[in-house]
Parts: structure tokens; C-alpha cells; sequence
């Protein structure tokens, strides 16, 4: 831990005065009332996606045990509710940056992409236009999503009646681990926008600026595969419940 | 979370569920999706050439109780008006009719959007089938 920068926004601890204190002092050990830090920050990382999950969980591992508020109770009442409340912030950001979809998620919030801001305000423009909106996801997509909800609903209907068509479940079977392919392969592609966030945040602030449309296509294009994948995942659950029904 | 009445009514009994022909060219068909949940909406309209009314509407979604009840409410809204009456309905209209909670707002955006996209869908039919007509006028 001790190689890595603290975070800009830490202050010089309070108990001896040493600098750059990020959850205690690397000096004289004392435990650092929480700055607002985002979970990336909290960890001194960059906003990057392509995180390495190994060293996530060694610092995490190595934290936590400095920060648990068992171990700072002889401290006394402020260091250890501190303590307390950096260990809550230790887990969370853990737990969000350890899932790659959560933490994709996590850095459009950061990022103020609010996915269903983007539905609503698409349909305000269809409005005031006059125009058809234009659908977030492909319609192919929506298509196979409908169709594929209307054999479930016929193999429900089948069950319930004590019929089984052998046929549409297995139909419905294969159906259900191609979705289960493509969920996998929308993670990979997710992968692939991590990239060129990640080229992007490694680019000097002046650079960035001038890149901005660099930016905002890889926030869209991590929408558009997040919301993909949203449908895909909520049809294998469907699926795997119909089947089993 | 409760339903009000209107929304358990029409969840129960919805309107015009089913499907309308396709090709057809004066049926219009707008197939919508709320990305937020997953869901899936489609709404279909028979127009009337002559008069531009919509004399029918169809609908099947794939979603929760309150995305089933705004889209049959929009197909019995849409019924009996002509299609720029019917592109003048919003989602709050519907909100306000079944009482929705906020968190069900985008349930009744997706119904607004699949009035509008059955409509577009239709326009683009007529505009296609009979471009010369148009023109000479
Ligand atoms: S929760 Fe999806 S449309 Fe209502």
C-alpha cells in the first residue's frame, strides 16, 4: 500500500501531521476520520475498468484489517467509529469493483450517465419532434425477445394443461444456452469499452479535453451493452423458469 | 408495492389483447422494450384510410402489472381517435388514469412509446404505398 499515491483530496493525518492519509497514517497508525472518496479514489486507483481483481482483494484483505473496528476499540470513541464507518466504505467499494458489471455501472453513475435518464429524455424528444424514439436497444433484439417470450408462454400453457411437447421444450432448451452464450460474449465485449475508457483516462487533462467525443462513445457504447445484456440475462431467467415450471 | 383498483382491473381483464395482420398495410406496429427492466411491448393499429381514425388496437406485453395495464388502456385510448389525436397522449395521461407510483413511471412511457412507434410504423406504410398521390397535391 505504501508505494501507492494517496488519494489528492486526503489531508495530513490529524493525530501527527504527516501527509497524504488516506484511511490511516502510514506514520503513527492512527485511524482517519473518511473522506468523500469514490470507491476508485478510496482505493488510490485511477477511474480505469480493467482492474487487476487480485491486487483488488490484497488491498482489500490488507485494509480491512488495519480498519476493523475491533482492533481500534481500545482507541476509543472517534477512532473507532471511524474506523467503523471507513470498514462500511472498504466493503462496498470492494464488492462494487470486485463484479465487472457493477463496477461498469458504478463509474456511469461517477460519470453521470443515469441509464434510465437516457429512456425518458429520448422519449421527450420523440415528443416534441413528432418522431418515432428511438429505441435504446437494436430492434433484432426486441424481435427475438418477444417471439422467445411467446414459446414460453405456450410451454407454460402446455404444462399447466399435463401436455408436453417435447419438441418446443427442447426448442425452448436449445434456445436458452445459446442466450447463455451470448450473455458471456456481451461481457467480453464490455471488456472491449473497458479498453478504450481506460486509453482515454491514461490521456493528460489536456488531451482529454480535446477527446471529449472519445469519452462519451465509450459511456454510450457501455450503455448499449449493458442494457443488451440486461434483456439477455432476464430471458435465461425466464427460461430457466419456464422450463422448470 | 400495491396496484391500484384501475391497474388490478385491467391486469385481470385486459383489452383488446392479440394481434393484428402484420403486412397488412393499414395496420401500424410498434414494438417497444424498457431497458431499465426488460420488458417488452407491442401495440398494433388498423387505420382508416379515408378518415385517418384508428378502428382498432392491439396489444400483448411481456412485463409487469402496471406496463399490462397502461398499454391496455392505450389501446382503449387510442380507439375512435384519429392518429394525430392519439399522437397527442402522454404518459402522464396514463400515470394519472391508474394512479402509478413513481418507480412505475417508465412503465407508461414504454405505452407512450408504443403508440408512437405503431403510428410511425403506419406513416411510413402510407407514405410508401402512395408517394405520387401525395405529391401531386
Ligand atoms: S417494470 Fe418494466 S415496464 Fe413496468
Amino acid at each position: 500500500m505504501a508505494a501507492k499515491p494517496a488519494p489528492a483530496e486526503t489531508q495530513p493525518c490529524w493525530s501527527c501531521g504527516s501527509m497524504g492519509a488516506a484511511h490511516f497514517c502510514e506514520a503513527c497508525g492512527r485511524v482517519q476520520p473518511p473522506a468523500a472518496l469514490d470507491y476508485f479514489a478510496f482505493f488510490g486507483w485511477p477511474r480505469k475498468l480493467n482492474i487487476d481483481v487480485a491486487a483488488l482483494d490484497k488491498d482489500f484483505y490488507q485494509l480491512s484489517r488495519k480498519l476493523h473496528p475491533d482492533l481500534n476499540a481500545r482507541a476509543g470513541g472517534q477512532e473507532q467509529e471511524w474506523s467503523l464507518e471507513q470498514s462500511s466504505m472498504l466493503n462496498d467499494a470492494h464488492r462494487t469493483l470486485k463484479d465487472p458489471v457493477q463496477r461498469t455501472q458504478y463509474l456511469l453513475k461517477l460519470e453521470g450517465v443515469e441509464v434510465e435518464e437516457q429512456s425518458k429524455s429520448a422519449t421527450e424528444q420523440a415528443r416534441a419532434t413528432g418522431q418515432m424514439k428511438k429505441q435504446i436497444v437494436p430492434p433484432d433484439l426486441l424481435e427475438e425477445v418477444f417471439e422467445l417470450n411467446l414459446q414460453l408462454e405456450e410451454l407454460r400453457l402446455q404444462k399447466k394443461m399435463g401436455e408436453d411437447d417435447p419438441a418446443l421444450s427442447e426448442e425452448v432448451g436449445r434456445r436458452k444456452l445459446e442466450l447463455e452464450e451470448k450473455h458471456e460474449a456481451l461481457l467480453e465485449e464490455l471488456k472491449k469499452v473497458w479498453a478504450s475508457w481506460d486509453a482515454w483516462i491514461d490521456r493528460g487533462d489536456g488531451e482529454q479535453a480535446v477527446a471529449q467525443d472519445e469519452r462519451k462513445h465509450a459511456l454510450d457504447k457501455m450503455v448499449d451493452v449493458l442494457n443488451r445484456r440486461n434483456y439477455i440475462r432476464n430471458l435465461v431467467r425466464d427460461v430457466s423458469a419456464a422450463l422448470e415450471s | 408495492m400495491s396496484y391500484s383498483d384501475k391497474v388490478i382491473d385491467h391486469y385481470n381483464n385486459p383489452r383488446n389483447v392479440g394481434s393484428l395482420d402484420k403486412s397488412s398495410n393499414d395496420v401500424g406496429t410498434g414494438l417497444v422494450g424498457a431497458p431499465e427492466c426488460g420488458d417488452v411491448m407491442k401495440l398494433q393499429i388498423r387505420v382508416n384510410r379515408d378518415t385517418n381514425v384508428i378502428e382498432e388496437a392491439k396489444f400483448k406485453t411481456f412485463g409487469c402489472g402496471s406496463a399490462i395495464a397502461s398499454s391496455s388502456l392505450a389501446t382503449e385510448w387510442v380507439k375512435g381517435k384519429t392518429v394525430d389525436e392519439a399522437m397527442a397522449i402522454k404518459n402522464m395521461d396514463i400515470v394519472k388514469e391508474l394512479s402509478l407510483p413513481p418507480v412505475k413511471i417508465h412503465c407508461s412511457v414504454l405505452a407512450e412509446d408504443a403508440i408512437r412507434a405503431a403510428i410511425g410504423d403506419w406513416k411510413k406504410k402510407q407514405e410508401t404505398a402512395k408517394p405520387v398521390a401525395v405529391e401531386a397535391q
